[in-house]
């Protein structure tokens, strides 16, 4: 493993992506989705998804068969398919060269499992003849970290495996998992990002939730996961730098009223940390979160005078892979403008549960 | 991230378990080798062959919950909150000192609050899919077990995260909390685990043919499987120059820890990956395998487990193996809470000098051979401690801690 | 209780097969009634707790976890299960 060769990567960067997204599978659907403006959440067939919403944003025709194959697919759910899937995705970029160091190439996926599966595996316990006459073969799925390890027993990834969850956070925290990891010499190069499904039970849960005063956003779904590795790591592996990460921070706000302000504060110490000043933010992508906790969000950011890439409005709230879509756009953004590279470039969340975080990357 | 790496130590610990809640009830149920199974009541249990667990009927969550709502928090978010501010206390801090340093929190699980998710699906099943409480539906996310504790301790400058990395979850978040107040992100860590008893995961466990008819003998020859159990465990972490600028009393230093993946199955642990994961753990903490006192095993008292696992050990450390003892015998296997529950014991252990024992022992099994410490704790000299955690999916984490003596 | 076990009708023959060329993600002539599921399909301990499960609730009926050592191909299934639809 990576601890006993040497000295802790100094600079961590981001040397590939994948996304599953509602404008499909795959990069160029999603950078061509995002640059065209075009929304990507469209209306629910109600016989299919007994939801109390309209639209959401699903990934077009998404099959767990068709995209896996059948071979260990049969009670595999959708988050599971979903990360699973974008995993792949990541690793068919640069699949010879990680696989060699399996047991250094880790995974940190940003998940709250499905409720779908938890809820529907009680529902057989509850609805059967026996209480215990429930498919087993299931039961892993109602285990959280089951989209993570699946990800892992599918594409050999031995190095650390950790699920993390906090909101619309989910995905800055599952790259400041890696990041610690990283440093503290746990692995060499670990794919970081989150997914998300979209299910009935789901949507029956978020449309009660607190949105701020405001009525409920369409939801969406998908996963954006993120190679990341010392940049030393990445050249001498013949992959390229996209982006230096620059660091991340966070904060806890008690009341709504407060989220901007704690915000301001992680942008803050983000931009002093790499001795970048406010004016160096090329581009952020928000996480616009409906009702107050949007106001207060746009208030921390009213200081800063670079470009704002929407995202939340084009795909849905993502939930736990909301912040994960806004890293990728970031980095669709950059691919596709010269002008980004050596600036700066920010992306914040700010969670219903009261978590702030901002990232701050240099993209190459 | 520039400069030395920090020592880490453990300062104050909050648990709620079956055999104990608060760390001089726990730490007596430890040496009295006391046991928490009972019938359960948590659920309806109609139907079941047998159906006893580990479960906590003590609990009052506004003893403990004052910075908010009880009813705004699941029975794991509850957990975890009362056992952070037992941490906090018996740390010998007050809230605002908490407050005032940059800090992290992170809770790990297994369920988070699938107790909640069975009530709203048996709400379901019996009103229609329409019926719903919102109140209830609004707690059940995963994030809420940290968030929670934030909230109530009224925390701003922290980093919150829950990790629900199923049963080695604990030590998951024990190990991130270290690497954060090592490389000097934070100064204070309140880091462990939570879970609740829930219908959904003892029938899981049940149909796979894991739950024990009466109770859980790890390493027994007549082991048949698992209790499960309930509880949270929060350590509270600080940097060693913290911890002595205060004069604060230290039960362990954090030494390291080590992760691994097996890859290969959902459900059955890995030998070599267990293996290569102590490995790990040792090399982060900078110890031989000779220098463990002894091991906290994952555990659990079903066939596979125990056998896979002590081979495992035995790849380690070869012919001579450590004193292996685990916990679950006493307050069933708690999910998410086992491993940081069992850090909590270990770093008593540290402290007062004993090994817990292995309760509900008879005959061990010569596929398992280990001095499991069988039912009654031993005094022990003991200085470095080795805690597995093993979960679904292949997660593994290894904990080490040592004892920290002040003429080191 | 009686000694003479009524052998399975070719229906619920039929059904076993599929619930176990389901499980095992096998093709229904990859399976003969001896074929062994551990050593010839690859099938591990989870999968056969699912065929246990699965034919509970296909037939109703309720089958031992100590059943699974006669479990190890169609044969030993069709006589759990032809002794156990008898009780």
């Amino acid at each position: 493993m990576a601890a006993e060769t040497g000295a802790p990567p100094a600079e961590l960067v981001i040397s590939g992506w994948a996304v599953s997204s509602p404008y499909g599978l795959g990069r160029t659907a999603f950078a061509g989705g995002l640059a065209s403006g075009r929304r990507a959440i469209a209306p629910l067939d109600g016989a299919d998804w007994p939801v109390p919403y309209e639209e959401a944003g699903l990934i077009p025709g998404f099959d767990i068969k068709a995209v896996l194959g059948r071979k260990g697919t049969r009670s595999m759910d959708r988050v599971t398919g979903i990360a699973a899937a974008t995993v792949g995705m990541l690793l068919e970029q640069y699949g010879a060269g990680l696989a060699a160091d399996a047991e250094s190439t880790g995974l940190v996926l940003g998940t709250s499992g499905s409720v779908q599966s938890i809820m529907d595996f009680t529902r057989d316990a509850l609805t059967g003849d026996k209480p215990y006459l429930v498919d087993p073969a299931r039961f892993p799925n109602t285990v959280m970290n089951c989209p993570t390890g699946q990800s892992a027993i599918r594409h050999t990834l031995k190095g650390p495996n950790v699920t993390v969850s906090g909101g619309a956070a989910t995905a800055l925290l599952s790259l400041q998992y890696a990041s610690r990891l990283l440093r503290g010499g746990h692995g060499r190069a670990l794919l970081a990002g989150a997914a998300e499904e979209f299910s009935v039970q789901r949507a029956r849960l978020e449309r009660v939730a607190d949105h701020g005063g405001a009525a409920p956003q369409p939801l969406g779904e998908g996963a954006a996961l993120f190679l990341l590795e010392g940049a030393t790591d990445a050249r001498e592996s013949g992959r390229p730098v996209l982006a230096t990460v620059l660091g991340s921070r966070f904060r806890a706000f008690q009341d709504t009223a407060r989220a901007g302000t704690a915000l301001e504060a992680c942008v803050a110490d983000v931009l002093a940390a790499a001795g970048a000043a406010p004016d160096d933010v090329e581009l952020i992508a928000p996480g616009t979160p409906p009702g107050l906790l949007g106001k207060q969000e746009e208030s921390a950011l009213d200081g800063l005078t670079g470009n704002r890439l929407p995202v939340r409005s084009l795909v849905g709230d993502a939930g736990a892979a909301s912040a994960a879509f806004q890293l990728a756009a970031v980095l669709a953004e950059a691919e596709a403008d010269p002008r980004l590279v050596d600036r700066l470039t920010l992306v914040t969340a700010v969670d219903r549960d009261g978590t702030a975080g901002a990232l701050l990357l240099r993209p190459a | 991230m520039t400069g030395a790496r920090h020592r880490v130590v453990v300062t104050g610990l909050g648990v709620v378990t079956s055999i104990g809640t608060g760390v001089d009830a726990f730490a007596a149920g430890l040496r009295a080798g006391r046991s928490g199974a009972k019938p359960i009541t948590a659920f309806d249990t109609t139907g079941f062959a047998y159906s006893n667990a580990c479960e906590i009927t003590d609990f009052d969550p506004e003893a403990w919950i004052t910075g908010q709502s009880p009813d705004d928090l699941g029975r794991a978010a509850q957990f975890a909150v009362a056992a952070s501010r037992m941490a906090v206390a018996d740390a010998g801090l007050t809230e605002e000192q908490v407050r005032a340093v940059r800090s992290l929190v992170s809770v790990g699980t297994t369920d988070g609050e699938s107790r909640d998710l069975d009530h709203l699906t048996g709400l379901q099943v019996s009103g229609g899919d329409d019926v719903l409480d919102a109140v209830v539906a609004r707690r059940v996310w995963p994030g809420r077990l940290s968030a929670g504790i934030v909230r109530e301790l009224a925390l701003e400058d922290v980093e919150t995260v829950t990790v629900p990395t199923a049963c080695a979850a604990g030590n998951y978040a024990v190990g991130y909390g270290y690497d954060a107040i090592s490389s000097g992100d934070v100064e204070m860590a309140l880091c462990g685990g939570a879970d609740a008893l829930c219908r959904k995961t003892f029938t899981g466990f049940y149909r796979l043919g894991t739950i024990a008819p009466d109770v859980c003998r790890p390493f027994d020859a007549d082991r048949q499987g698992i209790l499960t159990g309930e509880g949270a465990g929060i350590l509270l972490m600080e940097s060693l120059e913290s911890a002595l600028a205060r004069g604060a009393r230290i039960y362990a230093e954090v030494l390291g820890y080590g992760l691994s993946c097996d890859a290969s199955h959902p459900v059955a642990p890995d030998r070599d990956s267990i293996a290569r994961c102590i490995t790990a753990a040792h090399r982060n903490a900078g110890i031989e395998a000779a220098d463990v006192d002894f091991i906290s095993a994952h555990g659990t008292g079903t066939r596979a487990n125990d056998v896979t696992e002590v081979g495992a050990i035995r790849q380690v450390f070869g012919e001579e193996l450590p004193r292996t003892v685990s916990i679950k015998s006493m307050i069933g296997h708690t999910m998410g809470a086992a491993s940081a529950l069992a850090s909590a014991a270990c770093a008593l252990a540290l402290r007062d000098g004993f090994i817990p024992p292995t309760v509900n022992h008879r005959t061990t099994d010569p596929e398992c051979a280990v001095d499991c410490v069988p039912n009654e704790a031993v005094e022990a000299e003991l200085k470095v401690v080795q805690n597995n955690g093993l979960a679904f999916g292949g997660n593994n984490a290894v904990l080490v801690l040592g004892r920290w003596d002040t003429a080191a | 209780m009686t000694t003479q076990i009524p052998a399975l009708d070719d229906a619920a023959r039929t059904q076993i097969k599929d619930i176990v060329c389901d499980i095992l993600e096998l093709e229904l002539d990859e399976v003969s009634d001896t074929s062994l599921f551990k050593e010839e399909h690859d099938a591990d301990s989870l999968r056969t707790i699912e065929i246990l499960a699965s034919l509970e609730r296909t037939f109703g009926i309720t089958l031992k976890q100590s059943e699974l050592s006669r479990m190890v191909n169609l044969a030993g299934v069709h006589a759990v299960v032809a002794e156990a639809k008898a009780q």
